[in-house]
């Protein structure tokens, strides 16, 4: 079933391309958001259907036996997180830019169904073959939406995407051979399948370990990202078009962060216990840098990725904390930064869409052009800025929870981020929608139904994930608990 | 008491229905619903109270589910019922009540843009609903929760006017100082989580007095818990953002900034009682934050002449009472002036208000002056509430209150801190004389454009009404605080009041007021001090609230943006620019030599191949 809905998602980005010559432009839309919303309904399906030894959905079929490599899907409950995470967003991602694009609706739409469908095949793939070519498929795609259809800079931000996450996924290639030929040393067998890697990985001598983690580290630290290899994701998320940011920011950057939680700790457990100081140590730098990296920019977009550096910060210091708490955490981050950074995304592009800007210097005092726009803006700020009650307090509080027990002065610096949260979320709140209203702008069109009902849709997720949000956790917690790394 | 949820359940429907609503009811609806809330729960609280008081248990959970369950850290959402949350709870409700029908007359047409009467009244239900939660949560996770909501409703209420960029900035200051506060708390509840294994106030409170902690550890969690709480309620050091949020409507700093939120501190800390009382910690440094910023900002009151913000730093000095009272034990006497003091100090703020509505907005206190004819009714509240605040001895509630924290404090500890408390008595009655004096003596220099606030007006009855109720409160409500707290809390306290330290402490705030008005009718030579270089510099010392702000803004603020903005570009991308730039500098070098011209090439090929020769040959 999952290698379907990976099909049904190539398949319709290429109806959607097609729709375009013989339906018309409007069409290709619609193919989306049904693709989206087929595969939304799926996982709903699969969550509600229930889990048979902690699976709620695989496959497996031999692909190239003679060098062990094998199609192995599974979908556990952190891939199922994972994965219906990636749909709604597809969905919100086909709303929200449902008329900013002016030229090209079928490719559009073919590359977004692309990306989406090697996403999916990213959180399934159980096999690092398959990995790698799912990792690969959703780059290329990407580099297009932000390289055709950007804003003023498109061309370097895509080149820049393309290089960083090309390069970083060269070296994930080489671990990824070269822990093949060492396991094959071990075990005189060539496999590719995740389960005997993460067996044979424990045989191989210890240094070697280390380069082969950090090499799986340093591809997974990119996409995240983590300071010092962000660079690439301010101008990716800022050239990009509103729909590239949400899928950039809601969901590619979590595949760097379920790569760490996935393959590289688990293949490589000791190694990365020894690593442990040095992950929490960037997670702190992260909050901090890009925290305060976001308070100096006057762009609004650019601000709120910077913003994103600073929560996925919270990852890294979850992940290599070690324990239940912030691993938990982790998780958490990563689904609520998935809502409330997409939605500040989203506002981005309804600001750029209707002022054709993106300086706060020309917005001020919007909200009484817009009182909804300003509603959700102060929504989704509040939410980022942590405010229990809301997902990403869950999140945040559990990774550093989990990370003061690991390390009490690395978890005291991050903890600091929460005040830079502050200074940073309500600047470009006031900027933008406070404050005294900008002449130039004389009247702006607020939120209609259309974009006001995905809004309300984040917000009542993250509601439900700041209050309730065990359902959530168990589902991520059967899945820590047999990745084996914890003590 | 199963129904304990309704409590802050009904702020939070009100909340609800005017978010939802968008602005759409009409504002006379708004007033019903933004009001009828609290007043259900305020008339829930009395209910619960009193089945709570007969049925003679000392505690009440009501558990609601489970928040999160991660190993063995599973915060429930729980409500807790005990004598101090049924204090705190009674005093929000009530107090919250009138103010919020007092706010329905001072906010009508008050605003530009059209939903905003129906906006004010959603962020006000939400800060009820944060504040109840904040008392009643069961769990150090949960109170975070309501400490944090409240936090958020005081950003929003105080830059409600957010057109004016000077009150977001107020706004901002007074979230971001305050959360600096909240990271210590924030890494306190993480300290106490990992020595105890459990945030749960009771279960951690039994583990701390069966000795769970060592002494260093048990100082440490004090102290960070006390970090949160100077944060909250506008204590020395992080005092500083109190007075710049009354650049809210004013009922807004009687309920938030003077009533409610800014006590959250002195709860937290009582609710805290048997961790503060281990020995070894930070009892003792309560008492002196709290003695500090009673007399700090007792002594910026007199110089202050907005009459929010004398207001402003003499709650901060009153708060200061209750933190010296949690200091040196007196933890009933603490509570009790909490509440006297929401009684009092949301009396003066809304009795203000009336005179500041009635002047069109002038808070200046040198521009009133002889308003005590034409607004008597704003002045026989505002006598009260001050009267309350000087703590006039036996016929006003703070007398009370004070009474039993001053004479706890010459008790059980140091005279330093009694001695100190009197002092900060005389200078309240010498602030709080100044203010009365200027705005309602001596001759008049403006005219009130709106009368109908003099008087007991038919149709301000929404906002005199609440004026009388929190008058007959400051007055009584000492007598009644005796009574059901010594019940509720255990003893506030018996004095004599024949001791020569009670005769004391009640004839100091007496002098104060005498030498007050000494001082306002003599101003010849006061002014001649004033008017001298020492007397300027030492104004502008005390009225810049002892160059707090000054210095935190040289330290922090200054250097951050200085930073920041230099590094806008951000350093480390120029270590990738740099590459790049290397990278393409190789590319025009080695395209400069594809030429096209045969003779070239074959040149180059000649000088390399002799290069590589002699490479071997030097190698051989």
């Amino acid at each position: 079933m999952i290698l379907t809905v990976i099909l049904l998602l190539l398949v319709a980005g290429v109806a959607a391309w097609a729709a375009e010559r013989f339906v018309g432009p409007q069409a290709p839309r619609w193919v989306s958001l049904f693709a989206f919303l087929g595969g939304l309904a799926w996982a709903v399906f699969e969550y509600a259907d229930g889990a048979a030894a902690g699976l709620y959905a695989q496959q497996a079929f031999a692909w190239i036996p003679r060098f062990g490599i094998n199609v192995v899907l599974e979908l556990d409950g952190l891939s199922l997180l994972m994965v219906g995470l990636t749909m709604f967003l597809g969905v919100v991602a086909v709303v929200s830019s449902w008329d900013e694009i002016e030229k090209a609706h079928g490719f559009f739409q073919f590359n977004t169904l692309w990306v989406m469908a090697g996403v999916v095949g990213v959180f399934t793939a159980m096999d690092l073959f398959l990995f790698f070519f799912f990792w690969e498929v959703m780059l290329i795609p990407m580099y297009f939406l932000i390289a055709i259809w950007g804003h003023e800079n498109k061309g370097y931000a895509s080149m820049k995407f393309f290089l960083f996450t090309q390069i970083s996924g060269l070296l994930m290639l080489l671990a990824i051979l070269a822990l093949v030929f060492f396991a094959y040393d071990v075990s005189d067998e060539v496999s590719f399948a995740y389960a005997d890697l993460k067996r044979l990985s424990a045989h191989i001598p210890g240094d070697i370990r280390a380069w082969l983690m950090l090499g799986f580290f340093v591809a997974f630290a990119t996409k995240l990202p983590s300071v010092p290899l962000h660079t690439w994701l301010p101008d990716a998320h800022t050239q990009a078009p509103t729909a590239g940011s949400v899928i950039l920011a809601g969901i590619l950057l979590k595949t760097g962060a379920y790569g760490i939680i996935r393959f590289a700790v688990p293949l490589f457990p000791e190694a990365s216990q020894d690593f442990a100081w040095w992950g929490m140590f960037l997670g702190a730098a992260s909050v901090l840098y890009g925290g305060a990296m976001a308070f100096s920019q006057t762009d609004f977009k650019r601000l709120v990725a910077y913003s994103s550096i600073a929560h996925m910060g919270f990852v890294l210091l979850g992940v290599y904390a070690f324990n239940t708490q912030g691993m938990q955490g982790a998780v958490m981050t990563m689904i609520a930064h998935g809502f409330s950074t997409a939605a500040l995304f989203l506002m981005a592009g309804a600001l750029q869409q209707r002022l054709h800007t993106r300086e706060m210097a020309r917005m001020g005092g919007l909200w009484q052009h817009a009182p909804r726009m300003g509603v959700m803006t102060m929504f989704f700020v509040v939410a980022s800025v942590g405010m229990p009650g809301l997902g990403n307090f869950v999140g945040e509080f559990l990774a550093l929870l989990g990370a003061f027990q690991q390390n009490v002065w690395l978890a005291v610096a991050a903890t600091f981020g929460i005040v830079v949260a502050a200074v940073y979320g309500l600047y470009l709140l006031q900027r933008s929608f406070q404050g005294e209203p900008n002449p130039d702008v004389k009247t702006m069109l607020d939120f209609g139904l259309r974009e006001m009902s995905v809004m309300v849709l984040m917000a009542l997720a993250l509601v439900w994930l700041g209050v309730y949000p065990q359902p959530v956790l168990d589902l991520s917690a059967a899945t820590i608990e047999t990745l084996g790394v914890l003590p | 008491m199963e129904h304990l949820w309704l409590v802050p359940a009904l702020p939070l429907a009100g909340f609800l229905l005017l978010f939802v609503t968008e602005g759409r009811l009409p504002d006379k609806l708004v007033a019903f619903v933004g009001a009828g809330s609290v007043g259900l729960a305020a008339l829930a609280t009395l209910a619960i109270g009193y089945e709570f008081v007969q049925s003679g248990q000392t505690e009440y959970t009501a558990a609601l589910w489970t928040w999160m369950a991660v190993g063995d850290f599973n915060p429930s959402i729980s409500l807790y019922l005990d004598p101090l949350s049924l204090v705190m709870i009674g005093v929000i409700t009530g107090v919250g009540f009138l103010i919020h029908v007092y706010a329905t007359g001072y906010m009508w047409k008050d605003h530009e843009e059209p939903a905003g009467y129906s906006r004010f009244f959603a962020y006000m239900n939400l800060f009820v609903f944060a504040m109840l939660m904040l008392v009643l949560g069961d769990n150090l996770l949960v109170l975070f929760l309501g400490w944090e909501g409240v936090g958020l409703c005081s950003y929003l209420l105080i830059g409600f006017y957010h057109k004016d960029a000077g009150n977001g900035l107020a706004a901002r200051k007074a979230f971001v100082v305050t959360r600096v506060g909240d990271t210590a708390l924030t890494l306190g509840l993480f300290l106490l989580f990992w020595e105890l294994g459990t945030l749960q106030v009771q279960a951690a409170l039994d583990q701390v007095a069966a000795g769970a902690l060592d002494r260093d550890t048990a100082t440490l969690i004090c102290l960070l818990l006390l970090g949160g709480a100077v944060g909250k309620s506008a204590q020395l050091p992080l005092q500083t953002w109190l007075p710049d949020a009354m650049a809210g409507p004013t009922p807004v700093s009687a309920l938030i900034h003077a009533a409610t939120m800014v006590t959250a501190g002195v709860y937290l800390i009582a609710r805290m009682q048997g961790l503060y009382l281990e020995p070894g910690s930070a009892q003792e440094i309560v008492a002196w934050v709290g003695l500090l910023t009673l007399l700090i900002s007792a002594f910026t009151a007199l110089v202050q002449t907005d009459i929010k913000r004398i207001l402003a730093y003499s709650t901060m000095s009153q708060i200061g009472y209750m933190f010296m009272a949690l200091g040196v034990g007196a933890w009933s006497a603490a509570i009790f002036h909490l509440m006297t003091h929401a009684f009092f100090k949301a009396l003066l703020f809304l009795s203000a208000g009336s005179v500041i509505l009635a002047l069109h907005h002038e808070q200046d206190i040198f521009k009133m002056g002889g308003l005590r004819k034409q607004l008597p009714l704003p002045f026989w509240c505002m006598a009260i509430g001050s009267g309350a605040l000087v703590a006039l001895p036996f016929i006003t509630s703070g007398f009370y209150s004070k009474d039993a924290i001053l004479l706890t404090a010459y008790e059980t500890s140091s005279w330093v801190f009694w001695a100190g408390g009197v002092l900060a008595a005389g200078l309240t009655a010498l602030y709080t004389t100044r203010m009365m004096a200027h705005t309602f003596f001596g001759e008049s220099k403006t005219t009130p454009h709106d009368l109908s606030h003099a008087g007991f007006s038919p149709v301000r009855i929404h906002m005199w009404l609440p004026l009388v109720v929190l008058a007959a409160l400051a007055i009584g409500g000492g007598w009644f605080g005796i009574g059901v707290l010594d019940d509720l809390l255990g003893e506030v306290g018996e004095f004599s009041h024949a001791s020569p330290q009670a005769i004391a402490t009640m004839i100091v705030p007496l002098l104060g007021i005498a030498l007050g008005i000494c001082m306002f009718r003599v101003r010849g030579e006061l002014s001649k001090f004033a008017e001298s270089k020492l007397g300027q510099r030492l104004c502008r010392f005390l009225r810049a609230g002892w160059g707090f702000d000054w210095v935190y803004d040289l330290a922090f603020v200054k250097p951050f943006v200085a930073l920041t903005r230099v590094n806008k570009k951000d350093a480390v991308d120029y270590f990738y620019r740099v590459a790049a730039g290397f990278t393409r500098a190789f590319h025009y070098i080695f395209a400069l030599t594809q030429t096209g011209r045969l003779r070239w090439y074959a040149a180059n090929m000649a000088f390399g191949l002799v290069i590589v020769l002699l490479i071997a040959a030097a190698w051989l």
